[in-house]
């Protein structure tokens, strides 16, 4: 790889030649804020618009999100200026109005000083629950389970992920990867009685052969034995008592 | 006609194919273009060749018949010309045929009910290129439409097709990319981006494969250039892009054309084939060791498939969404290879560029904008249609000379250029030269070419309001601006119009524009602020009246107006109190009527039949 240096906020930070301007500011200690980015998802990043900083190249600023701009050779980063904090503000903003009920959104918001909107909110039949439309569910599905169970439907404000046409999925293996990387905790996922439930699917779960505490679907297990030859009486234990 | 193989065959064959066309020979060309079939044009055709028949004409012999691309004329439609007199029948029905062939084609005659007249001179014009809708045009981009058969290759051949591309072949294809650099041409789809420049950097970057596309998605409402370019010329396109491929080293070219132009794809796949036929696409192309084809893939009708990035992952076959462009297309475009994406006006002026040299085409236009532009002239003028001119041509000179003016004799106010997310430029730059870096100046922009007049009559916050819901319906939903921040503009508009604004709205407005302008993900997001930041720059007074005073100046927002009648001209005449669906007007026969303004829905009916002008709004 390429070794390339930039600056960012006037520190000389050392990368490589297409590495992302985030990972190298989080690799030297620099906040930025980002909520559809995940590193180990190669095509996430670029929606949320919430990490965007100032690139300064060829005698040119524009802003940028920081999660897939590539670092290259002669790149000035500024990430706190009033212009970055400004359309940050303006987008935390928007995210409020659309997701009200979101935590997650609501103290980033805070940091921006965003308290509330001025906007009208997703409310009542409008609600998006706290789904920021950001993609890393359905992502994750395609680029790291491989089952591509839900996808992101319609346009526009109403996009939103989903099985096809909101009906129970076959290709769906209830791990819940997509519910562990969605960075507003908008997918309900409940285990209950040995039994889970994800988009609107109910999944047997197998019992811990030690602790008798179920920790995995069968079909999640068959899904692994079937892609990986992993023997099928690995899953017979829990993670704890392997 | 076998397959060329040389330049020298396809010299001669042009040769025989023009032999065989007699140029005194009566011609009737009818327009087959989508407005004209629209009007009618099938059957008018279809009573031509059964008059012909009935009559015992021996075609191309006694008389020249065909159907032809759009003549751009499209509110006049169908369109009739007859040759070689240069004669322009408007409006032409069935009915009209057999007088056509009887009086003009065998005594000369012209039929006056059928010519063009001037709505402001009165004038009555009979010859085609005489008419100020013609007279003032530059045709370089549609050289052919209209006199052309778009299905016939050898129409194409004889008006000098593929002559550009055999004159390519024997060039260095550095040269032809020196040759487009030099001539200025910049892309015609909306970015205004310089040809040349985006063919060298495909070019330079090292890759076994390359692509050229075209991409034929127009969306923006009321533009139909690209399509007529598609429909009525589809060779040129063709023409252009085998000499992109050479140029930049290419072996497969795709052509993206939105489903809802199936007249464009029809005679595109028929130009394909009889250029594959010909030998122009395949292998060995006109002897030369250069191999290229091309596909079409049919769009499925987002707008956002207009955008470049969301155009390649559709042609994909993936969800057409855009992508951050940090790493250009041309370096990584469709599977990830470096690609050439042009426009179709773009690709159609290649030929005529590499025929007639870069400095020929440099002739026109102005100093960053060379060449001339395809413009679809729509609104409150009285000519509407598709106009080309050469870049520079003043806002007032389109409208006035061309456009023939503002319908019904009312006040210009503005023009809206650049599709959706142009911006509004009001009467005061009525000078302003259109080219791409005056429009982006003045806060709009040159887009695909879309020009939409406005009157007195047009609010301009329900303008802006109107093209934020568009855009709001057509955002892709990927990025937080476009998505979220589109609906809540519209939000705030529909209330300034309706008389909730508030007096903060303006500044409210001006920050999501900028949320939008920099922080949107693709050019359609942060290019969709213009309809709004322009028309705050240019008609705050307007934004001021709806929020302050609750009126709208224009008369045009339901809940600011009231419709009144005036005693002084109403003569009681009671057709007003008989259209009115809500049945609010009173009045006896010969007295002054009275509107219910408690049961108006202010619908404007009984403004629109009203004889005396009697009904006002306030």
């Amino acid at each position: 790889m390429e070794k390339v240096a930039i600056t960012i906020n006037g520190r000389v930070c050392d990368g490589y030649r297409d590495q992302s301007v985030l990972n190298l500011a989080r690799e030297n200690g620099i906040h930025i804020p980002a909520l559809c980015y995940h590193p180990e998802l190669v095509s996430s990043g670029g929606s949320c618009r919430v990490c965007l900083v100032e690139a300064h190249q060829n005698g040119r600023m524009r802003l940028v999100t920081s999660c897939n701009y590539p670092v290259r050779e002669g790149l000035e980063i500024k990430t706190d200026t009033d212009l970055v904090k400004k359309i940050r503000r303006g987008v935390m903003e928007l995210l409020l109005s659309r997701v009200p009920d979101s935590d997650v959104i609501r103290d980033m918001a805070a940091m921006d000083g965003i308290t509330e909107t001025r906007f009208f909110k997703d409310e009542g039949k409008d609600s998006r629950g706290k789904c920021i439309a950001c993609a890393l569910c359905t992502l994750v599905c395609e680029e790291v389970v491989g089952v591509c169970a839900i996808s992101m439907l319609n346009r526009g404000r109403d996009k939103t992920p989903g099985t096809p046409y909101h009906k129970s999925s076959n290709a769906c293996i209830g791990c819940g990867a997509c519910a562990y990387v969605c960075p507003t905790g908008a997918i309900s996922l409940v285990d209950e009685d040995g039994t889970r439930t994800i988009w609107d699917k109910k999944f047997s779960m197998i019992k811990c052969s030690v602790c008798g505490i179920p920790h995995i679907p069968e079909i999640q297990a068959d899904w692994i034995v079937k892609t990986t030859g992993k023997d099928r009486s690995f899953f017979d234990k829990c993670p704890n008592h392997r | 006609m076998p397959t060329i193989v040389s330049f020298d065959q396809l010299e001669k064959n042009r040769e025989k194919l023009r032999a065989s066309v007699n140029p005194e020979l009566s011609t009737i060309l009818v327009c087959f273009g989508t407005g004209c079939q629209a009007n009618g044009a099938r059957n008018v055709a279809s009573a031509f060749t059964e008059e012909i028949k009935k009559q015992g004409i021996e075609l191309n012999v006694e008389l020249g018949f065909k159907t032809t691309g759009c003549h751009g004329y499209c509110e006049n439609g169908p369109l009739v010309v007859l040759r070689p007199q240069d004669i322009l029948y408007l409006r032409v029905k069935p009915e009209d045929v057999p007088e056509i062939i009887e009086k003009s084609v065998k005594q000369g005659i012209v039929i006056e009910r059928l010519i063009y007249k001037d709505v402001n001179t009165k004038e009555e014009i009979a010859q085609y290129h005489s008419i100020p809708f013609y007279s003032y045009q530059k045709r370089i981009a549609l050289r052919n439409i209209g006199n052309i058969d778009p299905t016939s290759i050898e129409d194409y051949l004889i008006q000098d097709g593929y002559k550009g591309l055999a004159k390519a072949l024997m060039m260095d294809p550095d040269a032809i990319i020196k040759e487009i650099e030099e001539s200025g041409l910049r892309g015609r789809g909306g970015g205004g981006f310089p040809a040349g420049s985006k063919w060298r950097s495909c070019k330079s970057v090292e890759s076994d494969v390359r692509y050229v596309m075209c991409n034929g998605d127009e969306g923006d409402p009321g533009a139909f250039m690209d399509r007529s370019i598609m429909e009525g010329d589809p060779h040129s396109v063709i023409e252009g892009m085998i000499i992109g491929a050479y140029a930049i080293g290419a072996v497969s070219g795709y052509i993206y054309v939105r489903d809802e132009y199936p007249l464009a794809v029809k005679n595109l796949q028929i130009a394909i084939a009889a250029a594959r036929e010909m030998g122009f696409l395949g292998k060995n192309i006109l002897g030369s060791k250069f191999n290229f084809d091309i596909k079409i893939t049919r769009g499925g009708g987002a707008f956002v498939c207009g955008e470049s990035s969301a155009l390649m992952r559709s042609l994909e076959g993936k969800v057409g969404e855009p992508r951050a462009k940090y790493i250009r297309s041309v370096e990584k475009g469709l599977y990830d290879k470096p690609s050439v994406l042009n426009n179709v006006e773009t690709w159609n002026n290649v030929p005529m560029i590499i025929l007639n040299g870069s400095s020929w085409y440099a002739g026109f236009g102005t100093k960053g904008s060379k060449g001339t532009k395809v413009f679809s002239l729509v609104g409150k003028v009285n000519n509407t249609g598709l106009v080309e001119v050469p870049m520079g041509i003043t806002i007032r000179d389109l409208v006035e000379k061309i456009g023939g003016g503002i319908l019904g004799g009312k006040a210009f106010k503005a023009v809206q250029t650049g599709g959706p997310s142009g911006g509004c430029i009001p009467k005061e730059l009525a000078d302003l030269p259109i080219d791409f870096d005056s429009l982006t100046k003045a806060g709009s922009m040159m887009g695909s070419g879309g020009i939409i007049v406005m009157d007195e009559n047009t609010c301009m916050v329900d303008v802006a309001k109107y093209f934020i819901g568009f855009l709001a319906e057509e955002s892709c939903g990927k990025c937080t601006p476009c998505r979220d921040g589109l609906p809540r503009m519209h939000k705030i508009l529909t209330a300034i119009t309706e008389g909730r604004g508030k007096d903060s709205d303006i500044e409210t407005l001006e920050e999501l524009c900028d949320v939008l302008s920099y922080g949107a993900l693709c050019g359609l997001g942060s290019s969709a602020a213009n309809p709004v930041l322009s028309t705050i720059r240019y008609f705050k007074d307007e934004y001021a009246a709806h929020i302050r005073d609750k009126k709208c100046p224009a008369g045009v927002c339901k809940e600011l107006i009231t419709y009144r009648i005036d005693a002084k001209f109403c003569t009681g005449c009671t057709l007003c109190a008989k259209k009115c669906p809500q049945e609010c007007i009173t009045g006896e026969r010969k007295k002054i009527h009275v509107i219910d303004e408690a049961k108006c829905i202010k619908c404007g009916i009984c403004k629109d039949v009203c004889k005396f002008n009697a009904v006002m709004i306030e």
